[in-house]
């Protein structure tokens, strides 16, 4: 099981997230804001951070910045709505970018590849 | 003394004076007037002088002296007014020349008019004119108008002709323009071809003339160490007259004037005539070539004026579709989200939904609406996305290959072939990788789109002269029967998309960023996209920053 912080201004977006991710037997924890998400980062540990880009009066990509800079390991997936930001270079941060769709089967796997991922590399660290 | 002649008579009648006529009345009536116009020349007077000297002693014979003075200076006389009555007759065909080519522009109007004045009875009457223009570099003299007959026959034609029509000098002038001028060109093409002369060439007759800034009048040319023997074969006459045409300081040409038919004495009199017509037809050829040239300039103007005109059209155009391209964003953003929640919250209920729940039917339909308006807003931000241009130096074949690979993925198994054909090598060039990603894209699903298997996409590169060519060719049998270049016609601007938005926006975009974009029939049995990319210039770079910032 691992703990998975989705960060997006859309309550509805959150509840979604929350019942889909929790099906595949993540733990799920929302925030609505950045600040919000920070503080939560700095008091628990997560696996992954499912992280908007538009949000309310703030950018996604500000806190992606903050979060790699703080928190090098913590893998991001970057989901917005928008395809344009892929090409974004402050994009390229995150370790997984997937573009909003009603069909959460692609964000799913893109969670899984980038958690196998961490998973990976922790072992080797490990070692 | 008995007088033989009647001159001693006050009135005669002009039975008596066989020098006077009937009609002569004034003369018939005053001695004075008779015996200075008429007497004077009779031998019959003389006679009488003589008689009279004989006689009369010292009186008659200076009287006799008087009389031969007179005469000769009454000769003088004649002789004076007959070079004035020249001389007034030539500054009036050269006023009348003057002003037929003061009021000419074009070049061949200018030369008509000079050549028929050297060459036509009322003006110089020579019997052929040929005029060497220098080329535009000013290294040869060449052969570029004759006029005149070619032998006696067509000599006796061309005068008769003349002499049934009363044509004034500028009527001659004007039908010489427009029935016979091109087809005097041809007649004496032959000759023309071989009047070429190096400019450099210091010692040939022509450019002497043109160097001593006088006209030559040239004697036995066969035998003359001056004259180009070639010359003189190619005239075939031995004496001629070269003409410089020169207008401030520069060499226009020359003329070379001969009488072929009836070698009639070419004087110097005739030269220093034809040598004054020079200088207004080297002006007026100098100002016809200069008003020619003004034509081309002027034409490329209008050429560049429209070319900018329709530039700033796709300009205009551009920011409609960027306008509406940022709204189109903005909309499709916001539908987004919301169809995610929905379509989202719908397939996580369906997953709870039995097979016989009565409920799950509508979920199945909220679902399939949700995927349907997600496809579509897909390709609406797709579309919206590539409004926004962002210019860079990019290696096309990467961005054919990519677009390529991406378009395969989706239509494996349709029965297409789809073939690849990068060029090696190719220099990178500056265009918007999304742009142009979004128009090769677009042009090869809506290819593969209208094509019915088997059949071929094929997708090519190559270096094209100073652009990279993208080649894409679709042979199959085309379900779509359109005119290819109609295919792809963009809107009017303001009004509706006619056809494919998305092809239409392709046009637009190609349009702005390839030399040349053609769509045409390919062998009957397909169509062919040439897309032609300008490779990056010097200094491209720089332009590029400096628009960015």
């Amino acid at each position: 099981m691992s703990r998975i912080l989705v960060v997006d201004d859309e309550s509805s977006i959150r509840l979604l997230y929350s019942h889909e991710l929790a099906d595949e037997g993540h733990e799920v924890v929302t925030s609505a804001n950045a600040a919000e998400a920070v503080e939560k980062l700095k008091k628990d540990d997560f696996d992954l951070i499912l992280l908007d880009i538009k949000l309310k009066n703030e950018s996604g990509l500000d806190l992606l910045q903050r979060i790699v800079k703080e928190r090098h390991n913590l893998p991001v997936i970057l989901c917005t709505a928008y395809s344009c930001y892929k090409d974004d270079f402050s994009a390229w941060l995150a370790d997984g970018y997937v573009v909003k769709s009603s069909d959460l089967t692609e964000l799913k796997h893109e969670i899984r590849r980038v958690l196998e991922k961490k998973g990976t590399r922790n072992t080797k660290k490990g070692r | 003394m008995k007088t033989e002649c009647c001159w001693a008579k006050d009135v005669v009648t002009a039975a008596e004076c066989p020098y006077v006529s009937a009609d002569e009345a004034d003369l018939c009536a005053s001695l004075e007037l008779r015996l200075v116009a008429r007497c004077l020349e009779c031998p019959r007077f003389a006679g009488d002088l003589d008689r009279l000297a004989e006689d009369s002693g010292p009186v008659a014979k200076a009287m006799r002296i008087l009389a031969a003075e007179v005469l000769r200076q009454k000769a003088q006389l004649n002789t004076m007014v007959g070079f004035l009555d020249s001389r007034n007759m030539e500054i009036q065909f050269l006023h009348e020349i003057g002003g037929i080519l003061q009021t000419s522009l074009g070049l061949d109007e200018v030369l008509s008019a000079a050549l028929t004045a050297i060459t036509a009875g009322k003006g110089f009457g020579m019997n052929r004119a040929f005029l060497l223009l220098s080329d535009k570099e000013r290294r040869y003299l060449k052969g570029y108008l004759g006029v005149g007959p070619r032998n006696y026959q067509e000599a006796w034609d061309i005068w008769a002709e003349i002499g049934r029509n009363d044509y004034t000098l500028r009527e001659m002038a004007m039908q010489f323009h427009e029935t016979k001028l091109s087809a005097e060109k041809d007649k004496f093409q032959d000759i023309l071809e071989k009047l070429t002369v190096p400019m450099g060439d210091q010692g040939h007759i022509l450019n002497r003339a043109l160097q001593e800034r006088r006209a030559i009048l040239v004697h036995d040319a066969f035998h003359n160490p001056d004259v180009d023997p070639q010359l003189a074969r190619t005239l075939g006459v031995d004496t001629f007259l070269v003409l410089p045409l020169i207008s401030r300081n520069r060499r226009i040409g020359a003329i070379i004037a001969d009488n072929f038919i009836t070698h009639k004495p070419i004087t110097p009199q005739d030269m220093h005539s034809m040598e004054t017509l020079t200088f207004p037809v080297a002006f007026a050829i100098e100002r016809a070539s200069l008003y020619e040239r003004m034509h081309e300039d002027l034409s490329k103007l209008t050429q560049a004026n429209a070319k900018l005109r329709e530039q700033q059209e796709l300009i205009v155009r551009m920011e409609k579709l960027a306008l509406l391209g940022k709204i189109t964003s903005s909309i499709a953003h916001s539908i987004r989200n919301p169809l995610m929640i929905i379509g989202g919250f719908a397939r996580s209920l369906m997953k709870n939904t039995g097979g016989n729940d009565p409920n799950r039917e509508a979920l199945e339909t909220i679902l399939t609406s949700a995927k349907e308006l997600e496809t579509a807003l897909s390709e609406t931000l797709g579309y919206a996305d590539s409004v926004f241009p962002a210019v860079d130096q990019w290696d096309v074949n990467q961005l054919v290959g990519n677009v390529f690979r991406e378009v395969r993925r989706k239509t494996e198994g349709d029965g297409i072939l789809l073939t690849l054909d990068l060029a090696p090598d190719l220099p990178a060039t500056i265009l918007d990788y999304r742009q142009m990603a979004y128009c090769i894209k677009k042009i090869m699903s809506n290819s593969l789109g209208n094509m019915s298997p088997p059949g071929e996409l094929r997708v090519a590169t190559r270096l094209d002269g100073d652009c990279i060519l993208v080649e894409i060719v679709a042979t199959a049998d085309l379900s779509v029967a359109e005119e290819p270049e109609g295919a792809m016609d963009p809107a009017p601007a303001g009004g509706e998309f006619s056809g494919d938005m998305d092809l239409s926006f392709c046009r637009v975009i190609l349009e702005n960023y390839c030399k040349s974009f053609i769509v045409e029939e390919y062998e009957g049995k397909g169509r062919r996209y040439a897309l032609r990319l300008p490779l990056k210039k010097e200094g491209a770079d720089h332009e590029q920053n400096s628009g960015r910032g």
